[in-house]
């Protein structure tokens, strides 16, 4: 396979045919339907996404230093804890993971394009607007949405007419990522390269696939929730309204229904993302393909039984709680299963630590830390001591930026020079791994002893107790703001003056999107490749 | 081992995208509508 689309790319290199991209600005990215393009859109609106997050975190941290108010009123710090989430997940993470999904998945199964690519160009184009619409509550009489990111109510509604806009932003990305996901299902089911059966597709592809179904099942829960909370505020109805015989603990049932599996959403890419990395940098086949991709659907599926151990505190009854704290402690076994095959696969191999692979191994790792702190809170008993301290606050860090976020980086780092045909400097990127390794955790890990200690989670001030870890977490947040500049910087010399790509990029690459030029061609794949099992990413599955 | 692969027929292709289509957007809106029907029933 490798040898025969190499020398079809070497016959075609300088092929009009394969290059050819629209004049102009406008035709080249506004009315893009070419899956690399959007997947770029996709990937810079999810960079400056994170930087307006990044922002509103700093303005957090800043008020956090001290104890006392210094800065910020109290009410603006609530707009800016609820803002940084809404940002930060439907911002960043998400488009940034469906960016990844753009470029990708048609260069892994060896399609021409995504199946629906003017539907891929409304999708992304969506974003802009939703996002225009949620962040300009900043600037309007009474503030931004200020009732965090779950919208609770009562008291989400409580504020001013920003629930309006909250929630017509919402409505527009619901619809974003719902076309998106079904996108990425149809071109996957039915673009394949022939010979590329489902199961010989490489694992970033099947982790899509399944955070697509997770997106089809629940984006419309969220929606239908939001719009719920619009008519009670706004026609008079009474769904999550006590004085008019609804039920507020109900939404937060129905908000959970919708948010265990996001939280799974954010985080199944990533495992897709670092089960392609290690192999690659260990020289050895994925161990365990089959368990990987088994292990995935399972998580996918405990996290729509789970939903509960988010409200432990509400007052549900004995029964409830015990069902959900034993569904929640069995995703630690399908998880467990994907880091043990993630040790297993460097184990005996071949080694070498370029920067995809610091990032996926420090995913591996940092994650794992998320991972049992998610188990201290599946406990019941002791999750009634946790409950809304900034223990939860290290928890969901730990797994969204160290696992998440960086397998982001990881997948930027290992794929651009295949996106651009160019290198970057190894070692400023190394320089940007560790600095982000190191302040990544002074801003982290001193939460979960905030957290034991007591310190609630969204509150601007605090007893003088907890000065000195905050004090610490707030040097390790202003660390981490230098990490966005620095990969800005780094990507942008390597785009200038990086030393060119070779196609394989990396010595232990297999897989589709390698077998193309660096930088992959505007159209690739427009003839189909015939897929050899001895040259799957996962090594031949047949034996 | 499994042994499903996509159809490179362009025909079939097509009638497979648009199948999924509506088979996965129809899910999507089923979801979003029957769970309006059941809180206004019962909630």
């Amino acid at each position: 396979m490798a040898i025969h689309a190499a020398a079809h790319y070497a016959d075609h290199a300088q092929d009009d045919h394969h290059n050819h991209k629209p004049h102009g600005f406008f035709n080249r990215w506004v009315f893009s339907t070419n899956h690399k393009d959007i997947g770029t859109l996709y990937l810079i609106f999810a960079f400056i996404m994170a930087c307006v997050g990044a922002a509103f975190s700093g303005v957090i941290r800043t008020e956090l230093m001290k104890p006392g108010l210094q800065f910020v009123q109290p009410y603006f710090f609530n707009q800016m804890t609820t803002m940084h989430a809404l940002v930060m997940i439907f911002g960043a993470i998400m488009p940034a993971f469906v960016g990844l999904a753009n470029w990708m998945i048609p260069l892994q199964i060896g399609a021409p394009d995504m199946a629906l690519p003017r539907m891929n160009n409304w999708s992304f184009w969506i974003l802009p607007f939703a996002f225009t619409i949620l962040l300009s509550t900043l600037f309007m009489p009474g503030g931004a949405p200020a009732g965090g990111w779950t919208m609770y109510p009562p008291l989400a509604i409580q504020g001013g007419n920003s629930v309006a806009f909250l929630v017509f932003s919402v409505h527009l990305m619901g619809i974003s990522s719902i076309m998106g996901a079904i996108n990425i299902i149809a071109t996957i089911l039915n673009m394949r390269a022939p010979g590329m059966d489902l199961l010989k597709m490489p694992i970033f592809v099947w982790s899509w696939l399944i955070t697509a179904f997770l997106l089809i099942a629940v984006m419309p829960v969220l929606a239908g929730a939001v719009t719920m909370l619009l008519t009670d505020k706004y026609f008079g109805t009474s769904f999550f309204n006590a004085a008019g015989g609804g039920d507020p603990v109900m939404f937060q049932h129905i908000f959970w229904f919708f948010g265990h599996p996001e939280v799974y959403i954010m985080i199944l890419p990533a495992f897709g993302i670092v089960s392609e990395i290690i192999p690659t940098f260990s020289r050895k086949p994925l161990f365990g393909y089959q368990a990987m991709v088994f292990a995935i659907a399972s998580i996918a599926f405990l996290s729509f039984i789970v939903w509960g151990h988010h409200m432990f505190t509400v007052g549900m009854p004995l029964g409830g709680e015990l069902y959900f704290m034993y569904a929640t402690m069995l995703i630690a076994v399908p998880t467990g299963v994907k880091v043990f095959n993630w040790v297993s696969t460097m184990w005996g191999g071949s080694m070498s630590f370029e920067t995809p692979m610091l990032w996926a191994i420090s995913f591996v790792i940092l994650f794992t830390i998320g991972g049992f702190s998610g188990l201290m809170l599946a406990l019941v008993p002791a999750d009634f001591q946790y409950q809304d301290t900034y223990f939860v606050v290290a928890h969901f860090h730990y797994v969204l930026v160290t696992g998440a976020l960086f397998a982001i980086i990881g997948a930027i780092y290992y794929w651009w020079p295949k996106w651009t045909g160019r290198m970057y400097n190894e070692t400023w990127a190394k320089v940007h791994f560790w600095w982000s390794m190191v302040f990544v955790n002074v801003l982290f890990f001193p939460q979960h002893f905030l957290g034991l200690a007591g310190m609630p989670r969204r509150i601007p001030d605090y007893n003088v107790a907890f000065a000195d870890w905050n004090l610490v977490s707030t040097i390790g947040a202003y660390g981490m703001f230098l990490t966005p500049i620095m990969m800005f910087l780094i990507l942008r010399r390597s785009l200038k003056s990086g030393a060119p790509a070779t196609m394989h990029v990396w010595e232990g690459t297999h897989g589709l999107e390698w077998t193309v030029p660096s930088p992959a061609p505007f159209h690739t794949f427009e003839t189909p490749p015939v897929i050899h099992d001895e040259d799957l990413a996962h090594g031949d599955i047949t034996h | 081992m499994n042994e499903q692969t996509a159809s490179t027929n362009p025909d079939q292709r097509r009638a497979g995208i648009r199948r999924t289509v509506w088979i996965v957007g129809g899910i999507a809106f089923a979801i979003f509508v029957l769970f309006f029907v059941k809180q206004f029933l019962w909630h």
